[in-house]
């Protein structure tokens, strides 16, 4: 699997680069900024771009910007943005202009490196990555009439991995039960919080990382 | 209801029917019985009330019925309505080869004489609401109708006032005790004399009192009764006639109405003062003329050319400055007088109370006050460029900054440089009206209020300067923590997450070599190098919030909202960015007021609203819990108070016991 990393931290960088290819991905470039990641995926477009969010000129949210860009030119690319901070309106954009295919995770998950690279291929694949601890802090936010308190143990744990993007399938191996008795927790899970998603998976989680928003 | 209330209430649209009818029967009346007086013919002594029967009832029924509760506007149609009656019965009376019912009649227009002098005292004495001065007014009035009603009774009775009015029936009555009570008449006359001071020093006593609406409202009035008798005075001088004066009687029902009715549309002030000036102006010169050609004329054999054409020397001569001394005369008749040295600095010392960013404003206005001039500015500044910084009149088009040497002097104006221990710290100019000089009092009261003045600059720019200080140090250390946040972002914690892959990797290959010990101890160093990074993320976003220069203030409140250990609500109404300065404080106002609430208010929910005002960005965090908040040294407010202070905000709180806790500020911005 084709990969461009980007990031303007060299060491961090290079470090990706390797044990990227140590676990069997192809690093076939690297970009120290947006625009050179841009340009490079226009050169030759990989499989799924990594890239840091904030990066130079302006540190702010050039990673987005970029991705947002290449998806524009280029939509079978997947995009995963890393950041030292993750914050709730970035999912949200991601989750709105982006048709899936994206991933937004803490910097920090790539030490763990065989989930990190599971999580490189579900967005190669289409799927939506969101980072846990994003979603554990939305889902124990203070809330004055928490609808949360309705579900059980295991259907808050259906949820926060829903916001996460686990698919149907996703869901029934990480909780080692059947894909039907997941659906079932899904459906109580909706039914309670009175929430309808489309078909789409990212549909889903921007549906339930607007919820939990805004609740 | 309040007599303003009740003074301007009146018909949204058209009077009730009732009403109107009502009062197009008296007008038809009165109008019925002038008219037909006036047909009966022409007596001079009697045209007097004729003329005040018409207009005080016309304006009478105007006012009523476009304020029918307005008790004055009733007085006057009663004045009018009396007089009518009155003046019908003595023209009546008077026909010759007498008409038929003509002692009667005539008997109508004679006894209520006093009524209608004690009725006319009573509208004067209530105007211009129709109510008196106070209870004891009210008794002196109620006294003076009595005495009215008495003397009316007599004359009702007796023929005492009959003969002297010259009509042609006699007395209807024809009871005993003429002769006594004929003696007794004439020392009950003076009592009009009586009536006449007390509705005057009534009348004075209110116009004394009297303030803002109120007082234009008698100048009308006052202005048209003194006109009225100077015109009667004149006449009766001049032309040897009481027809002009006659005349005039119209003026004060008009005037009243007027001000009754549109007492703010117009203002009679300006007509006073020119009145005064041109009738003083008028009677000296002709006093001077007439004593020139006189005097000078008696004493020199001289051709009455040359006399004329040296009184008109003198008189062209002598005009202006007796006009001048006629203006201000009438200026201080009519503004008041100017404020007394003592005076002057008792009202700036009350405005040093006030809101310093008036206060110069109001040293502007106390030496206008002070020393009569029509236009003072006060500049601040260094002695080579110097800005206006107030005035008054305040005006839309300050002048543009110029150096002291600059500064307009021309004939009639003043410049005077404010110094303050040694140093031009500004300028005061001002104009005096035309032909008007600074008198040596003036200029040593000028003299203490530019050294007031001086010491107010300083404080201001000190003031100044202290906040410029104080919003420096919160930058700095706004950035910082910035830098900090962006250091520790670069540095450390991408040294850390860089390690963080390394481990990972060694773990890897600790798996894939079969060694799983060095595997795990890889993996619990690799755990606590993700706690060290948690915590180092923290305390990174402690120092700076990057979400808040990245994406602006609503997504950094909502992170703060999503933090909160108390439940939130959010309300952002904002659209674009704002100065990263603004922000920053709002951002910490909410943290703040959040992380408080969460320790001391055992709150169940905190909202928070952010909305652009007018005035800048208003920030307001409210909860429903205990209260009692209190600021002070130590507290977390106190912190608070010190930023918003730096860029010119102050905070509200609002804290009573057991009822929740709220605070308010408004960030300038523009």
């Amino acid at each position: 699997m084709r990969v461009i990393v980007a990031d303007d931290a060299v060491l961090f960088r290079e470090g990706m680069a390797r044990i990227l290819t140590e676990v069997g991905f192809e690093v076939t470039r690297q970009a120290r900024s947006g625009a050179e990641l841009v340009r490079q995926v226009r050169r030759d477009p990989p499989d799924v771009v990594i890239t840091d969010l904030r990066m130079p000129p302006g540190f702010a949210d050039e990673g987005i910007e970029a991705a947002a860009e290449i998806r524009s030119f280029a939509p079978d690319v997947g995009l995963m943005l890393l950041s030292q901070y993750v914050e709730v309106h970035h999912a949200l954009r991601l989750m709105e202009e982006f048709d899936g295919a994206v991933g937004y995770l803490l910097k920090d998950r790539v030490s763990v490196l065989s989930a990190f690279a599971a999580d490189v291929r579900r967005v190669a694949a289409g799927h939506v990555v969101i980072d846990q601890e994003l979603v554990s802090r939305l889902i124990s936010r203070r809330r004055e009439r928490d609808p949360l308190a309705e579900l059980s143990d295991r259907e808050r744990q259906v949820l926060a991995l829903m916001a996460q993007g686990l698919t149907n399938a996703g869901l029934a191996e990480e909780l080692f039960v059947s894909p039907k008795t997941v659906e079932g927790y899904i459906r109580n899970v909706f039914t309670k919080l009175g929430l309808h998603a489309g078909e789409r998976e990212h549909r889903r989680v921007l549906a339930v990382l607007q919820f939990l928003r805004q609740q | 209801m309040s007599e303003a209330a009740e003074a301007t209430e009146g018909y949204a649209e058209a009077p009730p029917i009732a009403l109107e009818a009502g009062l197009a029967m008296v007008a038809l009346l009165v109008a019925a019985l002038v008219g037909y007086g006036w047909a009966l013919g022409f007596h001079l002594d009697n045209a007097h009330n004729g003329l005040i029967a018409a207009s005080f009832a016309a304006v009478g029924l105007y006012v009523v019925r476009m304020r029918p509760r307005h008790r004055e506007g009733w007085l006057l149609v009663a004045v009018g309505v009396v007089s009518a009656v009155m003046f019908f019965g003595r023209q009546y009376g008077r026909v010759a080869g007498p008409l038929p019912g003509a002692s009667w009649i005539g008997w109508i227009g004679v006894w209520p004489l006093p009524l209608a002098i004690a009725l006319f005292g009573w509208a004067f004495m209530a105007f211009p609401h129709g109510r008196m001065l106070s209870l004891r007014w009210r008794r002196a009035g109620v006294t003076m109708v009595a005495v009215a009603a008495l003397m009316a009774t007599m004359s009702a009775l007796w023929p005492v006032d009959h003969d002297r009015i010259g009509l042609v029936s006699s007395h209807p009555f024809d009871l005993p005790g003429a002769a006594v009570v004929g003696r007794l008449w004439p020392y009950l006359l003076p009592n009009y004399t009586l009536f006449q001071v007390l509705w005057t020093a009534a009348v004075v006593v209110r116009l004394r009192r009297a303030r803002g609406d109120e007082a234009r409202q008698m100048r009308w009035v006052v202005y048209a009764t003194v006109m009225a008798m100077v015109v009667l005075v004149t006449g009766l001088v001049v032309f040897g006639s009481s027809v002009p004066g006659l005349l005039a009687v119209p003026l004060i029902p008009v005037a009243a109405g007027i001000a009754i009715l549109k007492y703010r549309l117009y203002d009679i002030d300006p007509v006073i003062n020119k009145t005064l000036v041109i009738g003083f102006l008028v009677l000296v010169v002709t006093v001077g003329y007439v004593g020139i050609v006189v005097g000078v004329g008696a004493l020199i054999p001289v051709g009455s050319g040359w006399l004329s054409l040296l009184t008109t020397a003198v008189v062209a001569v002598a005009f202006e400055p007796l006009r001048r001394r006629a203006q201000r005369l009438a200026d201080r008749l009519v503004y008041g007088h100017r404020a007394t040295p003592y005076e002057a600095l008792s009202q700036l010392s009350a405005q040093l109370d006030e809101a310093p960013e008036d206060l110069l404003d109001g040293i502007a206005a106390t030496i206008a006050n002070a020393i009569g001039a029509t236009e003072v500015v006060v500049w601040v500044g260094e002695e080579t460029h110097l800005l206006p910084q107030a005035g008054w009149p305040r005006r839309p088009d300050p002048p543009e900054s110029s150096g002291l040497g600059e500064l307009d002097r021309g004939p009639h104006r003043h410049v005077r440089p404010v110094v303050h221990h040694g140093t031009v710290l500004g300028a005061i100019t001002l104009r005096k009206p035309v032909g008007e000089a600074l008198t040596p009092g003036e200029a040593r009261l000028l003299g203490d209020l530019l050294a007031q003045t001086g010491l107010v600059i300083a404080q201001q720019q000190q003031a100044q300067e202290l906040q410029a200080a104080a919003r420096r140090i919160v930058t700095a250390q706004d950035a910082a923590r910035r830098r900090i946040e962006r250091d520790l972002h670069d540095g450390a914690q991408q040294r850390l997450v860089t390690m963080g892959l390394e481990l990972g990797s060694l773990e890897e290959q600790a798996k894939a070599t079969g060694a799983p010990e060095l595997a795990a101890r890889v993996r619990a160093v690799r755990s606590q190098l993700l706690e060290a990074t948690a915590e180092l993320r923290e305390l990174a976003r402690g120092l700076h919030p990057m979400v808040l220069t990245q994406s602006g203030l609503e997504p950094a409140l909502r992170m703060l909202a999503d933090r909160s250990a108390i439940p939130s609500r959010l309300t952002v109404a904002l659209a674009g960015r704002l100065p990263p300065e603004v922000e920053t404080t709002a951002y910490y106002v909410v943290s703040e007021a959040l992380t408080n609430a969460a320790r001391h208010s055992g709150a169940g929910v905190v909202t928070v609203e952010i909305v652009k005002v007018a005035a800048g960005l208003q920030v307001q965090v409210s909860d429903d819990g205990c209260g009692g908040a209190r600021q002070g040294v130590g507290s977390g407010l106190q912190g608070l108070q010190d930023r918003l202070a730096a860029v010119g905000a102050t905070l509200s709180l609002d804290s009573p016991v057991g009822g929740g806790t709220r605070i308010r500020t408004v960030l300038p911005c523009v």
